[in-house]
């Protein structure tokens, strides 16, 4: 039983530039348009608030953004920071109360989920359990009315991509985790979306699955060079995955910017403290030239930091700065720009946590690759650090 | 030890096991066994063995030449009535059931069970009041027609009272809650995310209803419509009190022959007919509902 598309919603469809495949097989390239410098998603000012008056919950407040075409684009937050929120408005399971989005230059605020190119692998897969493996990859096409013969085909080609060709008449329920995982990849893919969205989908997998889906979530995404916005708390996953990330808390973004940068460069303290473990020092300025300034380390040595974008620090001010716990090496005592007391080490396998105190009282911890067979040095001895040159980081705040 | 524990389950389902013996399979062995009797003189049976109650219940003999015989067509407008009464019964209630249970799962948590509570108030009326009030909605000089003869609406009173019209408006209103209450079992369980991935995945809102929604709705139906038509089959006080002697069912007519008919053969014979009618159109429903979730393989 085929129906035929209502006229106006596969207009709808085609002026955001679904490819309509004419072989029945249809290709894997990039999607149509301008190319992978284009911008896919353009969010300005999105505002979303839960229930009025006192009640009132702004789950998003002034969301700026911008995600470009063909990039593995990551919201990465604590639970409750908004970033949930945000990908449903994006799919259209919410209305922004304030803001504009685009998609594909697209105003979309207004338009149903089932209006949008966008497709959702979400939480707990959602998969429907009355229908099989192949039925449930092959429903978005066709509740587009696309020939049976097309369905068949391009079921069976995303089956190939997730490896799930054995499984095609198995019910989700016959399913492990990481099967019905795949298959909700493959459900999301078939219809070929530009923009694929991806609420938590690791987040019920174990530990070695959950790294074996990465692998293969980054290998789909470029394979398909369908964009990827993907939501996670896991800041791990987020680094290793993504090409452009966003950190948010308490429905704003905090910082935006390469896995790179967020983790050397943070602007914040919760960015710097939420990703990855972070050495906070309470230090003077002593002189600020152009992005850099001038620090006075307890001890009176002066170190040359950075400082984070749209800061300029007051000479004679006290700043927050951090530094990564693996930028910083033991030295012999009298050496190296800092002295500290050990108070003790642990041992991690691949390197071994030194936690320190510096001669003015502040903790610090030194991340040292076990690369060599050496002794951790005793409780209570006296050693001198050394820091990675540049690797100082100046925060907002 | 274990033979122990198991004595004492017994112990334990004794109660239920002799009430369902006294008062479920006794009865029904009696009435099976009353069914192969003669009628006695005033009520009851004589023990003498005899067809002709079964006979009776298909067929007619011409009162002036016995060996004149006719198929019961009195009999079989009653049977077939009941029926076609009871089906259309289980449509209006899966008809109007659907969307009170799709408003009563869709409230907030906290509110779902005043709903279900005020589902449930009809059940604290006796139903020969309730059967008797919906008499005063719909005779000739009751509430509705004097309200559509004052408001100029009709000329002449509009005749609803003994119609399976009101025999069928009577049983719906009586054994809707029962196809409420499953139908809000099965939403209730209904994972609301994946009406949220048919819309994701292009199904317009009647495509989420058909595809997804009904699909995983069905057991609630399959349960609400056992749970209506049994009852609607067997139905006594709705058709005696509003569709009187002129739109009988089977329950009527069973009753008829234990009181003035006096013939409790026939009278058991009819509550046996009844009994399979009931049994084959459970097994008929239960096929076709399990056939079509029951495969696998095959895309529809």
């Amino acid at each position: 039983m085929r129906r035929p598309i209502p006229a106006e919603r596969t207009k709808s469809l085609e002026r955001q530039g679904r490819r309509r495949s004419t072989d029945g097989k249809g290709d894997r390239s990039l999607p149509d348009g301008d190319g992978q410098s284009g911008n896919e998603i353009e969010i300005e000012a999105v505002g979303k608030v839960f229930g009025q008056g006192d009640t009132a919950f702004h789950a998003l407040s002034g969301i700026d953004l911008t995600i470009r075409t063909g990039e593995f684009f990551t919201l990465l937050g604590p639970s409750g920071c908004g970033k949930t929120t945000l990908l449903r408005v994006i799919a259209g399971f919410e209305h922004p109360t304030s803001g504009r989005l685009r998609i594909k230059g697209q105003d979309v605020v207004g338009q149903a989920p089932n209006q949008r190119l966008v497709n959702t692998v979400f939480q707990n897969y959602a998969l429907f359990p009355h229908m099989t493996v192949a039925q449930n990859i092959g429903f978005g096409l066709k509740m587009l009315g696309r020939p049976r013969a097309e369905i068949a085909a391009t079921t069976d080609e995303m089956m190939h991509l997730v490896k799930m060709e054995a499984m095609a008449a198995r019910k989700p329920s016959e399913l492990s985790g990481g099967q019905q995982q795949r298959v909700a990849l493959a459900r999301a893919l078939a219809p070929r979306p530009r923009v694929l969205l991806l609420d938590e989908p690791l987040s019920a997998l174990d530990l070695k699955l959950r790294k074996e889906m990465q692998t293969e979530l980054k290998r789909l995404q470029v394979e398909t060079g369908i964009t990827f916005v993907f939501v996670t708390h896991d800041q791990e996953e987020a680094l290793t995955m993504s090409d452009r990330l966003a950190v948010m808390n308490q429905g704003r973004i905090l910082q935006l910017g390469s896995p790179h940068e967020i983790y050397h460069a943070p602007t914040e303290r919760f960015v710097a403290d939420f990703i990855g473990e972070t050495n906070f020092l309470t230090l003077n300025v002593i002189a600020v030239q152009g992005r850099g300034a001038d620090l006075a380390l307890p001890g009176g040595r002066t170190i040359a930091a950075r400082v984070a974008e749209g800061l300029t620090p007051a000479v004679g001010t006290t700043v927050s700065a951090v530094i990564r716990p693996e930028q910083a090496r033991i030295v012999p005592q009298g050496t190296g720009e800092l002295s500290a007391t050990v108070e003790g080490a642990v041992f991690f396998g691949t390197d071994t946590h030194i936690h320190l105190r510096l001669s003015d009282g502040q903790p610090f911890t030194v991340r040292r690759q076990n690369n060599d067979d050496l002794a951790d040095p005793a409780k209570g001895e006296t050693v001198g650090l050394s820091l990675t040159p540049g690797a100082l980081q100046v925060l907002r705040g | 030890m274990k033979r122990d524990s198991h004595r004492w389950k017994w112990i334990l389902v004794s109660p239920a096991l002799l009430v369902l013996i006294l008062a479920a399979s006794g009865p029904l062995l009696i009435v099976a066994v009353y069914s192969f009797l003669s009628p006695g003189n005033m009520g009851g049976v004589a023990w003498d063995f005899s067809t002709d109650a079964w006979f009776r219940v298909f067929f007619k003999r011409d009162i002036f030449e016995p060996e004149n015989v006719t198929l019961n067509a009195d009999h079989l407008a009653v049977f077939q009535r009941t029926i076609w009464l009871s089906l259309q019964t289980t449509v209006i209630c899966a008809a109007l059931g659907f969307p009170t249970a799709w408003f009563i799962a869709t409230r907030p948590a906290n509110r779902r069970m005043i709903w279900l509570f005020l589902i449930t108030v009809p059940f604290w009326t006796n139903l020969l009041i309730r059967t008797f009030a919906i008499q005063e909605m719909i005779r000739n000089t009751g509430t509705l027609n004097t309200a559509l003869l004052w408001l100029g609406v009709i000329g002449e009173p509009i005749e609803m009272m003994y119609t399976d019209f009101a025999v069928l408006l009577g049983m719906s209103y009586v054994f809707l809650p029962l196809m409420v209450l499953p139908l809000y079992a099965a939403m209730d369980k209904l994972d609301f995310r994946l009406v949220e991935a048919g819309y994701d995945l292009y199904a317009s809102r009647f495509q989420v209803l058909r595809h997804v929604i009904l699909p995983l709705v069905k057991p609630g139906f399959i349960a609400g419509s056992i749970l209506v038509f049994i009852p609607s089959i067997g139905a006594y006080v709705t058709p005696r009190v509003l569709g009187g002697g002129r739109s009988m069912m089977m329950g009527n007519l069973i009753g008829l022959q234990f009181g003035q008919g006096r013939n409790w053969p026939l009278g058991s014979a009819l509550a046996m007919v009844l009994l399979v009618i009931v049994v084959v159109a459970l097994v008929f429903y239960l096929r076709i509902t399990t056939r079509e979730t029951g495969g696998r393989d095959g895309q529809s």
